[in-house]
């Protein structure tokens, strides 16, 4: 994140050569229908047309693309484009005659390389010339995911003009150099309360590339459900809802690459000890007893081979350099009320708080022996922050101000304060996703550096394959381009980009996406008829 | 067949249904079939599908790209894991073990007619077997008069398969299967609203495509609406400019496209204008078309160039839509603004007319400009309550209002549609599964040549609170209920404590739907589209 600043300013004056010379005037923004805002834009007055046989090319090119994931990414962007709407009109009879056509997107990316690394320069610059210019619209990038996102914002440049029955795009010249403000930009599904088939994570996934976030955190098994296979321990699966709400182990890598594909990358949960009364259904020696079943049986040494069997196998599919460990809401009443383990707690002179804890660091142990950096939700800092290895991330739910003292503390944090994060308070409008500031409070330079981003999270109690899209949509669009967006370019008044937003969530609607309305809260239905724009 | 390969079949037969006793599957359940078939008997044994199952077709039909794109979707949907169809290590793997016990699929098609009209031949056979000593391979056979009967026959072999998670292959269970199977009733539709809220291609698309898994076989696409305008109309482009904004629109090649789309599925897109009351958006483009600019509903029936618009439509729309039925509304026609638009008034004066007249001679002017494009007129039943013995003797009634009304209708020889609004109205959240289902078409109906008159039903999903964020869950789970009372027998589905007989069959059929990514909501739930109550399994709510 940090230092890329000079390395944009160090390619501008190559860039301003092609900039015809109108740049746009900020209350301007508004009306560009981009989402989330570049970092820098600015653009003409004149139409263009996409060819009928729009095409890609790379000379110049470092990256091969064996992998194909550029030319698919620029085949989706083609279809979420033309919209499913049938291209039928003749391009050159517009009366501007073949200049104004665009024969095609010259992508041009630096690195070699398609290895999806957390951190990597998402940047890119696009040039979208002016009718007179020549006829390739032009993309660059350090790496083919940041080129992935300048195909976003070119779909969003692109529309289909019903009249004419071509696809063009308006305001041409363009010129936009962008850059994420935050390289972590997540959003939490969780398949424990309720099982989300394949199509629907995928759905998900494609989602979230429109609003280019770019970590998708699965919080996979929970007390209610494991629907994973653990090879290493297959029983794990007995705890799932049913022989059919599974994952095979295939399906997870298939999720994984799916997302990679996208430039997304998957977080990988498990919530140890409190929330894992799932584990036992298949081994119940992780309870503490039968009738005493969360959290997890701290003095037992089978509990730890199974979250290091459980972590072996993850190693092998989430690619993904953290794993979350959880950590959270751990009740520890069943340790004590449970003779074996009370005499447990008593021969180590531990109290409950302290078998959290050295529960939590075992934990930890296992993660980086797999060569994971850990994630853990914010009671481990609250409790026992200082004892956390160095390189755990601390995920805010619960507190304000705990951003703050983690990074003071040295430690990195993510953002998902539940007032304005969490996706499945339904009250809770887009406005306060949008105003949601990472940063509040926080001056230091160095503090700042250590806040990775943000995250919006869609627990799952409520929420099953019926609803998800529209609880998760359009509100954590609002917080994507929080995350995204450079802090001098956001809204200072929420209400100043509703505009847009709704611009942005039609678009969704457009590509199938089930997106609420806007007025109200979360998963509102639209209480009249009217455009989708309106409201 | 080796006798060893035929132990270690046995073998994994056992295994697997050993393993499926600690966990419920469908091994150990009633036949998990959504709408039931009409016929249908099945054994006790399990069988493998091949990912790689072969079509093989034959028939006169058998050639149809309906049948080859048809047979490439539902392979997409049986073999969705990541070990399904086209993954090498899986196939692998298995080769290694044991041979499959489905290779192929063969489907034969006597018809080579693709005309999708009503009414056309639905009816198919289906037998699923193991190889034996009569048969070398063992295989699914689907036969049909018409492809769309064969289609139908896919969907249910779509149904009888299962991914096992303990093999990671395929399976079908309670084999042999045999199914002869054929729907209770010609019409099943479902109304779409694109005036009230705009539905993205796409979305249309998904909507079609879950029909098809419930076999409902018509799309009524109410297009136009008071509130918006949204299709390209060649002759009267202005009509357009009734569209909500220039991005909630359909240009011709779209609407043309949504039925092809709809045809690849057997699914017929019957398309309405709804005149004379529910088109005050004509009049954006058109103001004429408004008794006045202060009084614009119902459309000004005083004037020819009202009757050259509803011409023009109907003619853009008859090159679009070739299916027999063409929806001309007719419904909630409120006559106020002709009684006080002065010219409308002098105009009623000079022929002697009521507004009731009025309304009559406009529908019946409307009628006759659909027959002349060799329509066959469908009319909401105020319609025929108003003046049905005036209707043209051909028009289908469209039944909302009044529960008898089918009753009535079909006594005076017309035919007749159902859709209840105490029931059949999706955009009525109060109505659970159980209303849905239990709602029967024939009713009060008791001669069979009078039962012949109502040629189905429909659920509508009137879109005043309806757009594309919760149009699917709205839809579903309940139109299934529907779909399965129109698609079986009335025994199968009047017969019997339905808790038993349907619940969980439906429980099922909502979560196959999710599986597919249809967004169907929680059957349980007493409110329509309203969210799961706590955790839990998919098929437990």
């Amino acid at each position: 994140m940090r230092g890329r600043g000079a390395k944009i300013a160090g390619v501008l004056p190559l860039f301003m050569l092609f900039i015809a010379g109108r740049i746009s005037a900020f209350e301007d923004i508004e009306r560009l229908r981009i989402w989330p805002l570049p970092a820098q834009v600015s653009h003409g007055g004149r139409r263009m047309y996409l060819s009928g046989d729009f095409k890609l090319v790379t000379e110049g090119s470092k990256y091969g693309d064996t992998s194909g994931i550029l030319k698919e990414g620029f085949d989706r962007m083609l279809g979420v484009v033309r919209l499913s709407h049938v291209i039928s009109g003749d391009r050159n009879s517009s009366g501007s005659g073949g200049s104004a056509l665009l024969q095609g997107l010259h992508v041009i990316i630096s690195s070699s390389t398609d290895e999806l690394e957390y951190g990597a320069d998402e940047s890119y610059k696009l040039v979208v010339p002016s009718p007179e210019k020549p006829s390739y619209a032009q993309l660059e990038a350090k790496s083919v995911y940041g080129a992935l996102h300048g195909l976003q914002t070119f779909s969003q440049l692109c529309h289909f003009n019903l009249k004419k029955k071509v696809i063009e795009i308006l305001m041409t010249p363009w010129n936009i150099i962008d850059q994420p403000r935050f390289s972590y930009r997540g959003l939490l599904i969780d398949t424990s309360r309720h099982y989300l088939p394949l199509p629907v994570i995928k759905n998900v996934i494609d989602s979230m590339t429109y609003a280019k976030l770019n970590v998708l955190h699965w919080h996979i098994v929970d007390t209610q459900s494991f629907p994973l296979e653990i090879p290493s321990y297959p029983k794990l699966w007995n705890g799932a809802y049913s022989s059919s709400q599974r994952y095979t182990f295939e399906d997870a890598a298939e999720i994984v690459n799916y997302a990679r594909r996208r430039g997304i990358h998957v977080l990988a949960e498990i919530d140890v000890p409190g929330h894992a009364l799932s584990w036992g259904k298949g081994y119940p020696a992780l309870w503490p007893s039968k009738n005493c079943q969360e959290p997890l049986d701290v003095s037992s040494d089978f509990t730890f081979k199974v979250i290091d069997g459980i972590l072996s196998d993850f190693s092998k599919i989430f690619k993904f350099k953290f794993v979350h460990l959880g950590g959270d809401e751990v009740n520890t009443t069943c340790w004590s009320a449970t003779p074996r383990i009370a005499q447990w707690l008593k021969k180590h002179r531990m109290s409950e708080k302290e078998a959290y804890q050295y529960f939590v660091l075992r934990a930890q142990k296992i993660a980086l022996s797999h060569g994971y950096e850990i994630i853990n939700w914010e009671e481990t800092f609250i409790n026992f922050g200082s004892k956390l290895n160095p390189k755990t991330v601390v995920h805010n739910w619960l507190n304000t101000g705990l951003v703050e003292n983690v990074t003071a503390s040295g430690l990195r944090c993510i953002v998902s304060n539940q007032e304005f994060w969490y996706l499945d308070h339904i009250d809770a409008p887009w406005q306060g996703f949008y105003a949601n500031e990472p940063f509040q409070n926080i001056t230091d330079k160095k503090q700042q550096s250590l806040v990775l981003g943000g995250e919006v999270c869609m627990w799952g109690e409520h929420i099953d394959a019926s609803d998800i899209e529209q609880t998760i949509w359009p509100r954590a669009a609002a917080a994507a381009e929080r995350l995204w967006t450079p802090y001098a370019k956001l809204a200072k008044n929420p209400n100043n980009v509703t505009t847009r937003l709704a611009h942005f969530r039609c678009l969704l609607n457009q590509r199938g996406v089930a997106a609420a309305p806007l007025v109200g809260g979360g998963r509102v239905v639209p209480f009249e008829p009217g455009s989708c724009l309106a409201q | 067949m080796s006798t060893n390969l035929l132990r270690l079949i046995l073998l994994f037969i056992t295994l697997s249904i050993t393993s499926s006793l600690s966990t419920p599957s469908p091994a150990d359940s009633p036949p998990y079939l959504w709408p039931l078939p009409a016929e249908f008997s099945f054994g006790n044994e399990t069988l493998s599908v091949d990912p790689t199952v072969t079509l093989i077709v034959a028939g006169n039909g058998g050639g149809s790209l309906i049948i080859r794109a048809a047979f490439d979707r539902y392979m997409g949907i049986i073999f969705k894991h990541a070990s399904g169809r086209g993954s090498l290590l899986s196939r692998i793997r298995f080769l290694k073990m044991v041979e499959y016990d489905i290779t192929s699929l063969k489907i034969v098609v006597h018809s080579d007619s693709e005309e999708l009209q009503l009414g056309v031949d639905e009816s198919y056979t289906l037998m699923v077997s193991k190889k034996n000593e009569q048969s070398i391979v063992g295989a699914a056979t689907i036969e049909a008069n018409t492809v769309y009967g064969a289609l139908r026959g896919l969907e249910t072999f779509s149904q009888l398969c299962a991914f096992d998670y303990i093999t990671k292959s395929v399976q079908i269970y309670k084999a042999p299967w045999y199914i002869q199977d054929k729907p209770r009733f010609g019409y099943r539709g479902l109304l779409i609203d694109t005036s009230r809220h705009y539905l993205p291609i796409d979305v249309i698309k998904q909507i079609i495509e879950s029909m098809s898994f419930a076999k409902l076989n018509v799309l009524h696409w109410h297009i136009v609406d008071e509130q918006s305008f949204p299709l390209e109309t060649p002759t009267y482009p202005n009509l357009w400019k009734g569209a909500y904004s220039r991005w909630e629109r359909y240009t011709v090649e779209d609407a043309s496209e949504i039925v092809r789309f709809a045809k690849m599925r057997g699914i017929n897109v019957m398309a309405e204008v709804d005149v004379p009351g529910h088109a005050e958006s004509w009049g954006t483009g058109y103001p004429d078309l408004w008794p006045s600019l202060s009084c614009r509903e119902p459309l000004d029936v005083t004037k020819n160039f009202t009757f050259d618009v509803i011409s023009g439509i109907l003619a853009d729309m008859r090159k679009i839509f070739p299916f027999e039925l063409f929806h001309l509304g007719g419904d909630e026609v409120n006559t106020d603004c002709w009684k006080n638009t002065t010219h409308v008034k002098e105009w009623l004066q000079g022929r002697n007319f009521t507004t009731k007249d009025a309304y009559k001679y406009f529908v019946l002017r409307a009628q006759q400009i659909a027959i002349s494009k060799n329509w066959t007129p469908v009319n909401w039943e105020e319609t025929f309550s108003s003046f049905g013995k005036d209707l043209d003797p051909r028009t289908v009634i469209q039944n909302w209002l009044v529960s008898d009304i089918c009753q009535k209708a079909v006594a005076k020889g017309f035919r007749c549609i159902f859709s209840n609004q105490g029931y059949w109205y999706l955009d009525h959240l109060d109505v659970p599964w159980e209303e849905v289902y239990n709602t029967e078409p024939l009713n009060g109906i008791e001669d069979p040549s009078l039962q012949k008159l109502v040629i189905g039903g429909e659920v509508c999903m009137w879109g005043e609170t309806a757009d594309t964020s919760v149009v699917l869950q709205t839809i579903w789970p309940r139109a299934a209920a529907a779909a399965e009372r129109m698609w079986s027998t009335r025994e199968a589905v009047s017969k019997g404590n339905i808790t038993l007989t349907a619940l969980p069959r439906l429980h099922y059929f909502r979560c196959l739907l999710n599986n597919r990514g249809v967004p169907a909501a929680p059957v349980d739930n007493f409110y329509a589209r309203r969210p799961p109550l706590g955790p839990g399994s998919c098929y437990a709510q």
